[in-house]
């Protein structure tokens, strides 16, 4: 349970809703045990009342049945609607401190976690979490609640039938799935690792099929599939079992223990110790308490995943960030050069230093170009002068000023970065531009799509400029997003101006006009270029060529040759 | 066909096991009649006939008998429902498989391939709910009422009227509430999945947004999304919970009014009814009977309202399922002869025009000789048909028009695996499979031996980085060859191909996105493979083609211009002026 500690903090401000959606919650479940109980007792009190000629008041029972079953119907839907209510909250204040608390860790603590294995999971975690309050919270409240009541309603007939109702309701409720949770453990596990399986299998099968097809390894495929397929469902198979044992158990607990009853009862009724009708009430009592444990076998499996999930997210956010800010407000830099001062770094865990004793100055204005092979140290350049990562030695100046001494975002306002990656929000095409310049009116943002190359599409889609995109939307060409990007650049109008391998993947013709676009992009700014290819590039002051982290040549472009024929570059 | 049809046409898929949980649950609810009469049996012998225990004593035996088998055919009930459901999902995934592989790698271009696996690994799965899950408790609901509806009318026909009234009602006002949500539904939904796609978007471009300062932003609006999701879909719910409310409802007001008039009756009370109609009179053995049969009538209701999400679910994946299943193979080439010329043969395109579809037509009348031994190149703008000739070549495509011929024999009339058996092809982006390096070496060749693959590797120019591996051969790869550079998966593929020994290996851009040392090695690596075999190989980049022995250019679909590097350029043409406009080149291409 601790790691459901710091969640249960989390949740303070709902405590109210949550506290009014239990309550509920328990009325309509009390109400519905009321239902039967009642009837129960108003039949035989009625019949002996019949019998004996006698008469009883009975307005009092059939009112307390009617609204037992109002009861039941209006709690029902006040429950239901209470209690998504106060999920769709706890929802929200979830996803907010979970964004609170990841922001200052992206992207470095992130990177390593491959991207789409951590979206998948902090969906599925986040998704687990939703469920907590409605699966588990509320069945466990609701059954701890309504067992103190139904002892105490027990022990006020006899106290072995509250011990007897007790021991069953907690077997049923607690015993049960405890089992059933301990025995899941196993095949659990053997679950998860037989869908990764399947999935991989299914992944390679979709996405390579066409070199599948060609090699004649296509019926293989689908017969590893099938095969994993068996192996899976048989793994769940097992766990299906166990669970409708649980299931029947919890059947027949209720049933035992209506039964005991009868053994306790009968002989109290025969001595008179108690009135008929309260046997018949106590029977049906029995039968419909249990509706109040049910719930709770699937609500400890639910308690595992949740858990789990818990912890997971936990660890992401509990990491500290790999760069602090600073307490002194930003320095404001008058000239926009760039230098790096002997920089050294290794990204954690890595084997050998992504970069060693680098040097490199980018005059105001200046174009510079870094080369080298993947690997090379080219992005690691990149992260540190973003101030995604902090150099281990060495210093890195923006316009004469330590950049550690910058403020994140006040650094990177300074900046602007076109790479190979362009990420569209799932937003209309403004929306994705604005990003970089809020309140840009719609001519500027038309002028810088016309510069980027872009607007001639963007005016040719049936909703133009509010056209939808990202995932949920269009989707655009690797060419288009990186136009967008480009028009991005020029809207934010930064002294710096980072490129990525900004024409890497495009065929040529799409090249020629992104390259006009970052010719018009690149006017009056200092502009620092990482690619592997070292043609092309007469345009550049200076190049630095990197190899594995360290400097192999710097200069200008003539340099480039001779290190490439003189140093052979390992594989 | 609509969603439901087809769910129901896959029942056969599940075997007796589906049928066996229905009738489980049957006997079950049966059983629970039987349980109610044992039940109310021993109550009214203790209350009213002075009973005492020892006299009730084998009723009480019986009913743990009872007891005893309904549990047991409780858990078997799940097990034969697991297993319905199991039997149609491994079925159906082997089946819609088999169906992409019919489809070919040209309908799965058209996709998006993280939905096609979502489907066939989670979708298929969700099937579960309605197999298992809703289409006994169906059932159910279609048998158990009426049969206690039997068990109730002989004895209580006034009971039994409540019940049969109330019942109907229930689905009836559920449709009604059902469809009045319908029409607003459709309108929020897709607001609710931009909205619900919100916060992983965010997160998933959080770098985007750190690199324009909008990070910090983004909370307020975070909060402010997330707060209209719940208010839109609130709205929704609201008139969705109605349903149950109806449910709840009904089965509630049911009971009471059942257990009421019955007391009554008991009681002797009159009841305000007019006189010629003749009010049932009870026992109350019967009374208390058809009272424990009351929550038992509702419950199979009250329990398919829970299944309904399971179906829901369901129903998402089957219509993803159908919509791949209804899509018929478009190419399908129904040649069936073995490829009669012996290696090494050429191939030659005859006319060739290929369409995608009215107005797009890549190829028109294309002719173009790939003559047997040769290293040809293949160059041309984007969209100038290259990609096609390949997807022609290797089978996926069928030409619209004309022939294309390897010896005498045409490609349609040839069998497809037959006719692959003797190629071999390297992507652009090479795929390597989950499993080790040497398994994916010997992927055209699962028998080869490891000395073969070794061989292989070492003509690719893999075997180097490969020993410098710690498991060698055998380390673990898998999707993009995760841990590996782009020239290490060329140069495997590469491997691959020399393993498969094919008369004609097709080449897709090899270098396209390597670095200066790896683009050297996979061009030796490629003059070696290109030695005694015939050779195709498309290329964007000039350097790659200089020494092909002869180089086609095509250009919006038809060969403008053929010859070797040399010819060419004296020649001023096309190719001459794509070239200038390039840039110094470098060594490499076909020959070295």
């Amino acid at each position: 349970m601790n790691e459901l500690r710091p969640l249960w903090r989390l949740f303070r401000p709902y405590r109210g809703w949550m506290l009014f959606g239990t309550l509920v919650a328990l009325l309509t479940l009390l109400a519905n045990v009321a239902l039967m109980a009642a009837a129960g007792w108003f039949l035989t009190a009625m019949a002996t009342a019949g019998a004996a000629g006698v008469t009883i008041n009975y307005f009092t029972p059939a009112a307390l049945i009617r609204g037992s079953a109002i009861l039941r119907t209006v709690g029902r839907y006040g429950e239901r609607l209470i209690n998504h209510e106060a999920t769709f909250r706890l929802i929200a204040g979830l996803r907010v401190w979970f964004y609170r608390h990841l922001e200052p860790l992206a992207p470095a603590r992130l990177q390593q976690y491959h991207s789409g294995d951590l979206l998948s999971r902090i969906r599925a975690d986040i998704d687990a979490l939703d469920t907590l309050y409605v699966r588990v919270l509320i069945p466990l409240a609701v059954a701890g609640l309504s067992l103190l009541l139904f002892t105490g309603f027990l022990l006020f007939h006899h106290p072995v039938l509250a011990l007897t109702g007790l021991g069953f309701w907690l077997l049923a409720g607690v015993g049960l799935p405890l089992w059933s949770q301990v025995r899941g453990r196993e095949p659990g596990r053997r679950i998860a690792a037989d869908e990764a399986a399947l999935r991989a299998a299914v992944i390679d099968g979709v996405q390579g099929l066409a070199e599948l097809g060609v090699y004649g390894a296509a019926e293989h495929q689908a017969q590893r599939i099938a095969t994993l397929s068996r192996d899976l469902i048989a793994e769940q198979g097992r766990l299906s079992s166990d669970q409708g044992l649980t299931q029947a158990g919890v059947g027949l607990c209720a049933n035992l223990s209506l039964w005991l009853l009868l053994w306790i009862a009968i002989p109290l009724v025969d001595d008179g110790r108690l009135m008929p009708p309260h046997l018949a009430m106590l029977a049906l009592f029995t039968l419909a308490s249990f509706e109040s444990v049910a719930p709770l076998a699937p609500a400890f499996q639910m308690l595992g995943r949740t858990q789990a999930a818990a912890r997971r997210l936990f660890a992401i956010v509990d990491t500290k960030p790999a760069v602090s800010e600073p307490s002194a407000p930003s320095p404001r830099p008058e000239r926009f050069d760039i230098e790096f001062r002997d920089v050294s770094f290794t990204y954690p865990g890595a084997s050998r230093p992504a970069l060693s004793g680098i040097r490199l100055a980018v005059p105001q204005g200046g174009r510079v170009a870094v080369i080298g092979a993947t690997g090379s140290g080219k992005s690691t350049l990149f992260n540190l002068l973003l101030r995604f990562w902090t150099p281990d030695a060495g210093s890195i100046h923006l316009g004469g000023y330590d950049i550690l001494d910058f403020h994140g975002d006040d650094l990177r306002r300074s900046i602007a970065v076109v790479s190979q990656h362009t990420h569209l929000f799932a937003a209309s095409i403004r929306e994705n531009l604005r990003i970089a310049a809020p309140e840009a009116s719609q001519e500027a943002l038309e002028s810088a799509c016309r510069v980027a190359q872009i607007h001639d599409f963007i005016a040719g889609l049936p909703e133009g400029y509010d056209t939808w995109v990202g995932e949920t939307g269009v989707r655009l060409s690797g060419g288009q997003g990186r136009r967008i990007a480009v028009a991005r650049a020029l809207l934010k109008d930064a002294p710096i101006l980072l490129l990525d391998e900004p024409t890497e993947g495009l065929d040529a013709d799409t090249e020629r006009e992104l390259m006009r676009a970052l010719d018009t992009l690149m006017v009056g700014r200092t502009v620092l270029l990482i690619t592997h290819r070292p043609a092309g590039l007469d345009w550049v002051d200076q190049v630095l060529v990197l190899d594995q982290g360290r400097e192999l040549a710097r200069g200008d472009v003539s340099v480039i040759p001779s290190a490439l024929q003189t140093h052979l570059l390992p594989l | 066909m609509s969603v439901n049809a087809w769910l129901k046409a896959q029942r056969p898929l599940a075997d007796r096991s589906l049928v066996s949980a229905i009738w489980l649950n049957t006997a079950n609810g049966l059983l629970a009649i039987n349980q109610a009469w044992a039940l109310a049996v021993i109550l009214d012998a203790v209350i009213f006939k002075d009973a005492d225990l020892t006299e009730v004593r084998s009723w009480l035996w019986g009913l743990l008998a009872l007891f005893a088998t309904r549990a047991l055919i409780v858990w078997h009930a799940e097990r034969a429902a697991f297993q319905a459901a199991a039997s149609v999902r491994v079925k159906l995934r082997d089946q819609v498989y088999r169906h992409l592989q019919r489809l070919g790698p040209a309908y799965l271009s058209g996709q998006q391939s993280g939905a096609l696996i979502e489907t066939l690994t989670k979708g298929i799965d969700d099937l579960e709910g309605y197999y298992a899950r809703f289409v006994p408790a169906m059932a159910l609901v279609m048998i158990l009422p009426p049969a206690i509806l039997v068990a109730v009318m002989p004895m209580d026909w006034l009971s039994g009227l409540i019940m049969l009234i109330t019942a109907p009602l229930i689905p009836l006002f559920m449709i009604l509430i059902g469809s009045g949500a319908e029409a607003r539904n459709r309108q929020q939904w897709q607001r609710l999945v931009r909205l619900g796609a919100h916060f992983l978007d965010v997160i998933q471009g959080l770098t985007t947004l750190k690199l324009f300062g909008a990070s910090r932003r983004e909370i307020e609006i975070l909060a402010r999304i997330s707060d209209e999701y719940r208010h839109s879909t609130m709205q929704v719910l609201r008139i969705a919970f109605l349903s149950s409310a109806v449910l709840e409802f009904f089965a509630s007001v049911g009971i009471a009014l059942v257990a009421v008039l019955i007391g009554f009756r008991l009681y002797d009370l009159a009841l305000p009814v007019p006189d010629w109609i003749p009010i049932p009179k009870l026992t109350y053995l019967q009374g208390l009977f058809v009272l424990m049969l009351a929550p038992e009538f509702y419950a199979p209701l009250r329990h398919l309202g829970t299944q309904y999400h399971a179906r829901l679910g369901a129903v998402a994946a089957a219509e993803q399922l159908i919509q791949i299943l209804d899509t018929p193979p478009s190419q399908i080439n129904p040649g069936k002869e073995p490829l009669a010329a012996t290696p090494p043969f050429g191939v030659r395109f005859d006319e060739v025009s290929f369409s995608y579809g009215p107005g797009r037509e890549v190829l028109k009348g294309l002719s173009l000789e790939i003559p047997p031994g040769q290293c040809i190149a293949l160059i041309g703008p984007s969209g100038a048909g290259k990609t096609t000739v390949i997807n022609l070549l290797l089978g996926f495509l069928v030409p619209t028009r004309g022939r294309i011929l390897i010896g005498w024999q045409s490609l349609a009339e040839l069998d497809l695996d037959d006719w692959r058996r003797h190629l071999a092809w390297v992507p652009q982006q090479p795929r390597l499979f989950q499993g080790t390096i040497a398994d994916n070496i010997r992927l055209g060749r699962p028998e080869a031996d490891l000395a073969t693959v070794r061989a292989a590797a070492r003509r690719a120019r893999a075997d180097a980085f490969i020993e410098t591996l710690p498991l060698g051969y055998d380390s673990p790869v898998g999707e993009r060859g995760t841990g590996l550079s782009g020239g290490q998966i060329q140069r495997i593929a590469l491997a691959r191909a020399f393993v498969r020994d094919a008369p004609l290996v097709i080449l897709d851009e090899p270098t396209a996105n390597l670095d200066p040392e790896s683009e050297r090695l996979v061009q030796e690596g490629i003059a070696e493979l290109a030695r005694d075999r015939t050779l195709l190989v498309i290329a964007h980049r000039l350097s790659t083609v200089r020494r092909a022995d002869r180089i086609l250019v095509l250009d919006q679909g038809r060969l403008i211009e053929q010859g070797t590097h040399d010819e060419l350029i004296a020649a001023g043409g096309f190719y001459a002026r794509m070239l200038a406009a390039q840039g110094p080149l470098q060594q490499g291409g076909c020959g070295g």
